[in-house]
């Protein structure tokens, strides 16, 4: 290959010039992240081709990062394709109706660039019953469409799908805004077709033809994900279990019968069948009785998410309590800190726990405290990612769960009230937040909360060298603050910002870092027009939105550079200013 | 519980049953605070609201329940409480209503954004709609008097 050269005196061409392009795209598939496909793309130009064309999967984080067409013309491969489009706050209202985040260009394009596509995914993106229906017909091998947080269509556009994709193996609806149309979606699903693996409707809230769903699942051997709807009762869930004992992972639909011996004797039966699964969730209005009946399955499970379920109690403790092989446990607040304590000690392999308010407005008692936190860190060696919203915190708290759990990769701490301090010192959490970004070096993700000074934002900048995305809200004192964020955390790529006292300094000093982050999002801070202005002139190749009161709709031309922003959108793109803004939108 | 919301021109004041001043629509700024703001805020924060007084008078009445704030705590709507919360709204003049998930929406901001897509009016460009409600006692309410929830 090239060696015989040197013997010769000639000077010796590199061996891999002269590699054939099959052989670089074998290698580059051994390359399943996409930053070193990217690593390897930027070697030479020969590499970039090889890689580009032979890249199946890709994944788009900003959708207005890229445009479509340029995305498919550079990809001509892909089988897999993941888009991404509103901001993270928008699944917290802070984005109002009509941003944007259209999948149909995205669709169109692969519909003429990618015939052999076989997995979709849209996120946070407006999805029509059209692009449904193009999907339907566009691709003969279309196997995965994954759904997350989306809008925009309808069961009739689910309706396309089911009829049009004879390949299907994955129908992943998850937290989506799905309008009902009664069509009966699932009844188009031909009675030849048996390729389902996973079917999730979990978030649709109208009825489906049970006697339908129940042939469907009966011949589909292959099914190992099912989560059903708020719509089909208990009883229903016991008879699918009878059909489908190979599954891996179930959602149950309503959990809130009354209490039948009968019924808890079909459902224990059932689950006793299910010698594979390993995921449950679930809307568990749930009445205690019926908890034993899930008994069996626990010592199997992996994964619990009763982050919907309003279970409280010794039986959901005791239920937990069995779950020794549990990696990931969702859960409200209402397990409280003596069942987190039992989790603490029954769950030795949890690796990520996530705890929501049952009661987010309420002002009712403190039902989860820094306790609940401090046992399941001290005693789950394998913890490395937390959501957790609680009533209180202390430094002292934080310092230890630092100290226990230098691992965590992911942690996201939420005290319900904003600024609030340490409760039994009154100071700041500067120093709990501190000891938890010099600890746990692997740290990815960030959100903080509670009483902090811009002193919190030092030590985050200074120690967070692995840190991909930081949430902040009502913290800081000073544009200090924003400044040493941004000069720090060399890693960083999304940073979320509201009602924080941050203003145009920083922005401008630190402009050029933008275009190595994803997005910056700063809402309720306080920037002014004129520092957006300069940002858009210095920074080309970032996208400046400012979004304002829908109600005014004065053009942004017309207002002087004091104008206060009340929204402010930053991120890096390729394509240039986006064409389909709303009228509270303006590109600066 | 069955709400109805209904939309008028601003100089109609005859659909507004508690508010039959003109003043009611002179003066009432048709947005409201998007937040309950904190004392130690300053009074700019760029939100399109120079009226604090609303803001200030919502804190007061709140008691001990949690201020209200647009997307705090972080949760995604599929973790808040359930209700039922489709109202019918109607627009003076025009014959078929729509219908308005209002759990969809975080504020009166998104309300009337969403109320201005469904009702586009050229005629009253830049003159606020009036959105009113029914009560539980059969009035005609100016929508945006009581916190958000």
């Amino acid at each position: 290959m090239g060696r015989g050269g040197a013997r010769d005196g000639a000077a010796a061409a590199p061996p891999w010039h002269s590699l054939p392009d099959e052989v670089l795209e074998h290698a580059f598939s051994f390359l399943p992240a996409a930053a070193d496909r990217g690593a390897a793309a930027a070697v030479c130009h020969g590499w970039l081709g090889a890689e580009r064309r032979s890249r199946r999967r890709l994944a788009v984080a900003n959708c207005y990062a890229a445009a479509p067409r340029d995305a498919v013309d550079r990809f001509p491969s892909v089988r897999a394709a993941e888009v991404k489009g509103k901001p993270h706050f928008a699944d917290f209202g802070l984005v109002p109706p009509a941003w944007g985040a259209e999948a149909a260009p995205w669709v169109a394009a692969a519909a003429d660039g990618w015939p052999l596509l076989e997995e979709l995914s849209f996120k946070r993106m407006v999805v029509t019953d059209e692009c449904l229906e193009m999907i339907a017909s566009s691709f003969r091998n279309f196997q995965v469409l994954r759904l997350v947080s989306c809008e925009g269509f309808s069961t009739a556009g689910l309706a396309a799908i089911t009829e049009g994709c004879r390949n299907l193996r994955e129908l992943d609806l998850q937290e989506n805004y799905i309008e009902d149309c009664s069509s009966h979606w699932l009844s188009y699903f031909p009675e030849s077709f048996t390729s389902l693996e996973t079917l999730n409707f979990s978030c649709l809230e109208g009825e489906v033809n049970f006697a339908v769903l129940e042939r469907l699942v009966s011949r589909c051997r292959n099914l190992k994900t099912l989560k059903l709807n708020n719509a089909i009762p208990l009883d229903k869930v016991a008879s699918l279990l009878r059909k489908a004992p190979q599954l891996v992972e179930l959602g149950t639909g309503k959990f809130s019968a009354e209490y039948h011996s009968d019924l808890f004797a079909k459902l224990e039966a059932a689950f006793a069948g299910c010698k594979s699964l390993r995921r449950l969730s679930g809307a568990w209005d749930a009445v205690p009785d019926y908890l034993p009946a899930f008994y069996c399955v626990c010592e199997g499970l992996t994964s619990l998410n009763l982050s919907y379920a309003t279970v409280r109690g010794p039986e959901l403790i005791k239920f937990i309590s069995r779950c020794k092989n549990l990696q990931q446990l969702w859960v409200m607040d209402l397990i409280e800190d003596h069942g987190l304590a039992v989790v603490a000690g029954s769950c030795s392999k949890l690796q990520e726990l996530r705890v929501f308010p049952s009661d987010p407005f309420g002002a009712g008692q403190v039902l989860l405290t820094e306790r609940g936190l401090v046992d399941v860190s001290a005693s789950c060696p394998m913890l490395e990612s937390v959501l957790y919203f609680c009533g209180q915190m202390t430094n002292e708290a934080l310092i230890t769960i630092a100290k226990n759990r230098p691992n965590f990769t992911c942690f996201r701490l939420c005290i319900l009230e904003p600024r609030t301090p340490d409760y039994v010192t009154r100071e700041s959490l500067d120093a709990g937040f501190s000891a938890i970004v010099e600890s746990c070096k692997g740290l990815r993700r960030l959100s903080v909360s509670g009483l902090l000074t811009d002193l919190v934002f030092k030590s985050i900048g200074a120690n967070g060298n692995c840190l991909e995305m930081l949430s902040i809200a009502f913290a800081g004192n000073s544009d200090l603050g924003l400044h040493y964020i941004l000069s720090g955390c060399k890693t960083l790529k999304k940073l979320e910002i509201r009602d924080c006292p941050f203003g145009n300094k920083p922005l401008l000093a630190n402009a050029a870092k933008l275009e190595t982050m994803r997005s910056l999002w700063m809402s309720s801070c306080s920037l002014t027009l004129g520092a957006c202005r300069q940002l858009a002139e210095k920074m080309p190749r970032l996208t400046v939105e400012i979004m304002n009161d829908p109600g005014r709709t004065c053009p942004v031309e017309s207002l002087p550079d004091d104008s206060p922003v009340e929204t402010l959108y930053v991120y890096r793109t390729i394509a240039g200013p986006r064409s389909d803004t709303p009228d509270y939108v303006q590109i600066v | 519980m069955e709400l109805e919301l209904g939309l008028a021109p601003p100089n109609d004041a005859g659909s507004c049953g508690k508010r039959r001043s003109a003043e009611a629509f002179g003066v009432k700024k048709p947005t409201l605070p998007l937040f309950l703001r904190d004392d130690d805020d300053d009074g700019d924060h760029g939100n399109g609201e120079d009226d604090t007084g609303d803001a200030r008078d919502c804190e007061i009445s709140m008691g001990n329940k949690r201020k209200r704030l647009v997307g705090w705590p972080p949760v995604k709507s599929a973790h808040r409480p359930r209700s039922n919360s489709h109202v019918k709204v109607k627009m003076e003049g025009v014959p078929i209503g729509r219908k308005v998930d209002l759990s969809r929406h975080a504020s009166y901001h998104q309300l009337h954004h969403t109320l201005r897509l469904m009702f586009p009016s050229t005629s009253h460009h830049g003159d606020p709609y009036a959105v009113t409600y029914e009560d539980v006692d059969g009035d005609w309410v100016l929508v945006g008097d009581v916190p958000w929830e």
